[in-house]
């Protein structure tokens, strides 16, 4: 179920429309015609930028946060997770039409500055749009996964660091960090992954001039109609990030205790 | 130091919830607006909830989006959580093997799972409907389970379960009573997210689904016109239904504390079991109504734009003939072709000039029985008649039709100016940063060869080039914002000086702003026609041929129009909306130029149409790469 249409898409991809006798012809054509253009390997390269970002920032605040509730009361935890995943339970579209009207000129966010002397500041439509929008859509993934693997941690391993003499900071980077390891990878998995392939949030905070990788695709399948070109450049994202996994589990497999390498 | 930490956490917390919940806020205080905008707040009003309430497939999508999410969350957890377990304590290359497939629906955009699972069902001959979705949801739901498992059950100690058989407990007692409790959490977050998921998804169900069964992403994503607020209605009230049962949920254990503890857990299955039976009952339900159609009177399948008709005439048809209609929305011609091409079955669609065309050539339409749209055929406004797309109306009977223009702020451009520059104004440095370009490679191309001077139609390679340079030229020293739809709202609140339009949208961004102005240059444009035509696979032609002589009449002409803002093809509609007392007095917008010899309608061929999409998605990588 989650493979065919993933081997249907390969084969489309390696397909091209034949003449009348022959139905179809097997081709690398479609690969040479992405990697030969300098203009999609520059959108691509910016896809990933924009998602190492998003990546970047989702941690450096998804993780203090999923660390604190981690650290609350256990009554609270619940409660703590549910106010962070319930906004997520909204249409994407319609949250993200909120922001357009928050960002925009004469918007929410122009007004407040505007108080502090910054006239006429317009975020929609710019990087900054994107990266909000972006990280806004996916830090619950990165909270949920990492708070996931800090609570129900075996406290006794962080009692016993302290019995053995270890300060605060130590046992966090010696015993905590690595132990909340797993919860990162899957953490940057489900923000990574999904923010590079996204392309409603380029498109609609980012005024057609973030045109992602996500967004190419998207064109081709519907406006364009090359099926054949849309499943070869996503079947390129797929073994792209594939491998940028792939890094990430190994770099994770050699710094985890615990770890059968 | 543990004490400032505590403050440290409890501020980003704070900020993290505001961060949150400022963009919700700002939905639930929309959806009191008075007017359309979602950015511009008029006055309060309650008309969207009524309107909200009064549409029963809002409320019916709502259900469809419930019962998929709840069903597809407990089902692909399920089978999540096996799997992982399962993975576990198999050899390592298969499980590395596992996960690294389990990752690749992940990484794909949407459109490309989404499409492989039509293609998918569509081999397996599957009908699309309730189930199908269903099973797409799941499937998709699944990877999300198994990455969330997957980290706490590798950070489990693998003697806890042997340590547990040495005690005497057998494989599945200690599976249940040791490994399930330590990776609960894990288990929770992955529904949390496969519920999202679910609950978030627009794509793969567009493409998975059939038969009009609809989940409210699909609403959403097909208002293509306007977005309204009942959506931001709708939005609030799931919000209110969600902060309700989790208040339930989380008060059950401070109750559970006072009373006896089994009767809480009790009451915790039997809420479970009420929600799940609930899910099920209704996909039965649903079912079951699928069935009784037949008999039960007759069903219309019609297959249109999004926001395309009137408050009332859907409603007021169903009460005229007695029968159920069944409305899907599209929001561009070629997402309805993908899904037309691929067997989906309507009775009517509503596509645009060039489309019908191609259709035609495909061999896709059946011919209009003329005895039965005759007298329909004398109300329509003649310019819209005939074109060249359809000549001699043999598939087609009008439903909107207008031009494409530049909206203008008139107190930043003057009508001197446009009449000088024409479509070149959007290459005056002047207005530098301070226009909008409609993301639509036929309007952007057809700017451009009017601009240049060439047919729109034109098939020649050198000035389709021409044209691309004169694009690419404009987003380098331009910097335009490629915008859709909402341009409309953007253009009503005056935020840039320019912008390309279709006429429809200029009557309504008017309306709301009369310091807006409306210009067609003399170079030509694009008359465009959005026409209502009988598929070859019509399971209904008599009803079909009902709702279009309706739709074309003067009361459902004149509701369409009326709410819309397009430019009715029945002519006395069209006059009475312009003319004195009309909705849309005096707008020039409301009436397209007809008969000038510059203008032009669109005609389809395969390859000049390949080409202009290919290079419009090149002037928009152009435009973000500079």
């Amino acid at each position: 179920m989650l493979l065919l249409p993933m081997l249907l898409i390969a084969f489309y991809s390696l397909i091209k429309q034949g003449n009348g006798i022959v139905p179809f012809t097997v081709t690398l054509e479609y690969y040479k015609k992405f990697f030969t253009d300098k203009d999609f390997l520059i959108v691509l390269y910016r896809s990933l930028v924009i998602a190492f970002k998003t990546t970047g920032i989702c941690l450096l605040i998804g993780y203090p946060i999923a660390y604190f509730i981690s650290h609350c009361d256990e009554k609270y935890q619940g409660a703590l997770i549910l106010l962070i995943t319930l906004p997520t339970w909204i249409n994407m579209l319609v949250r993200t039409y909120a922001w357009i009207g928050i960002l925009t000129k004469g918007g929410l966010v122009s007004t407040i500055l505007g108080f502090f002397g910054f006239k006429n500041v317009e975020l929609l439509y710019t990087e900054a749009a994107v990266l909000i929008g972006m990280v806004y859509n996916f830090l619950p993934f990165m909270i949920l996964q990492i708070n996931t693997s800090l609570s129900k941690m075996d406290k006794s391993l962080i009692e016993a660091a302290d019995d053995l003499g270890a300060n605060k900071v130590q046992t966090f980077l010696r015993v905590t960090f690595p132990l909340s390891l797993p919860g990162i990878v899957s953490g940057i998995t489900l923000v990574f992954l999904p923010a590079v392939s996204s392309f409603f949030i380029p498109k609609l905070l980012g005024g057609g001039e973030f045109f992602l990788i996500g967004n190419v695709i998207e064109n081709q399948f519907i406006t364009v109609g090359e099926w054949n070109f849309g499943s070869a450049i996503s079947i390129i994202m797929a073994v792209i990030m594939m491998c940028l996994m792939m890094l990430v589990r190994k770099i994770e497999g050699r710094t985890a205790t615990g770890e059968d390498e | 130091m543990k004490k400032e930490k505590r403050y440290f956490g409890k501020t980003l917390m704070v900020l993290a919830t505001i961060f949150f919940y400022l963009p919700i806020v700002f939905m639930m205080v929309f959806s009191f607006n008075e007017s359309k905008s979602l950015t511009h707040f008029t006055g309060f009003s309650l008309r969207w909830y009524e309107s909200m309430l009064k549409s029963h497939d809002m409320m019916e999508s709502l259900y469809v989006t419930v019962a998929i999410a709840v069903l597809a969350t407990i089902i692909s957890t399920v089978i999540g959580t096996i799997t992982a377990i399962g993975l576990s304590s198999s050899k390592k290359i298969i499980r590395k093997a596992i996960t690294q497939i389990n990752d690749f629906p992940l990484m794909n955009p949407d459109i490309v799972t989404a499409i492989g699972l039509m293609l998918l069902f569509i081999t397996l001959r599957v009908e699309k409907g309730f189930i199908t979705m269903l099973l797409a949801h799941i499937a998709f739901c699944i990877p999300y389970v198994i990455l969330s498992v997957n980290p706490k059950l590798r950070s489990l100690d693998p003697n806890l379960s042997d340590a547990a058989m040495d005690l005497g407990a057998t494989p599945t007692q200690a599976l249940i009573k040791v490994i399930i409790p330590q990776i609960m959490p894990g288990v929770i977050s992955g529904a949390l997210i496969a519920f999202t998921m679910s609950f978030d998804d627009f794509i793969i169900s567009y493409f998975a689904t059939g038969g009009g069964v609809k989940n409210l992403s699909i609403m959403v994503y097909t208002m293509s016109k306007r977005v309204n607020p009942s959506i931001n209605a709708i939005s609030t009230l799931v919000v209110v239904l969600i902060t309700g049962v989790l208040l339930i949920v989380n008060l059950k254990p401070l109750w559970k504390e006072k009373k006896p503890k089994k009767k809480g857990s009790g009451k915790g299955k039997l809420i479970i079991a009420a929600i799940v039976a609930l899910a099920i009952g209704g996909t039965v339900l649903f079912n079951a109504a699928g069935n009784r159609k037949k008999y039960e009177g007759q069903t219309l399948h019609i297959y249109n734009w999004g926001e395309y008709t009137g408050e009332n005439i859907i409603q007021n048809f169903e009460e005229y003939t007695g029968a159920k209609v069944i409305m899907d929305n599209f929001d561009s011609n070629e997402q309805m072709y993908i899904k037309v091409a691929n067997g989906e079955a309507y009775d009517i669609l509503v596509p645009s000039d060039y489309m019908i065309q191609r259709l035609i050539e495909e061999d896709m339409l059946q011919k209009l029985d003329q005895s039965k749209v005759k007298e329909t055929f004398n109300l329509i406004d003649s310019a819209t008649l005939d074109l060249a797309y359809d000549p001699g109306n043999l598939y087609s009977v009008p439903y909107f039709w207008g031009s494409v223009g530049i909206v203008y702020d008139k107190s930043k451009v003057t009508v001197e100016e446009l009449e000088e520059k024409g479509w070149s104004i959007f290459l005056d440095e002047k207005f530098k940063g301070d226009i909008y370009l409609y993301d639509s490679e036929r309007d952007s191309f057809m700017m451009a060869l009017k601009a240049l001077g060439y047919s729109m139609n034109t098939n020649s390679e050198q000035e389709i080039q021409a044209a691309y340079q004169w694009l690419v030229q404009c987003v380098q020293t331009m910097e335009p914002e490629i915008v859709t739809d909402e341009i409309i709202d953007n253009m009503a609140q005056a935020r840039k000086a320019l912008g390309l339009i279709y006429s429809g949208d200029a009557t309504y961004v008017i309306a709301e702003n009369e310091n807006i102005g409306w210009f067609v240059p003399n170079e030509g444009t694009n008359q465009w026609c959005d026409a209502m035509v009988i598929p070859k696979n019509a399971e209904n032609v008599d009803l079909a041929y009902e709702f279009i002589n309706y739709a074309t009449q003067y009361d459902g002409a004149y509701d369409n129009s009326s709410y819309v803002g397009y430019t009715a093809a029945n002519k006395k509609v069209k006059d009475d909306l312009y003319g004195e007392g009309g909705d849309f007095e005096g707008i020039d917008a409301y009436i397209p130029r007809a008969g000038y010899p510059l203008d032009e309608v669109f005609s389809y061929n395969a390859n000049t149409k390949k080409l202009m999409a290919d290079l419009w998605s090149r002037v928009k990588i152009v435009a973000s790469n500079s």
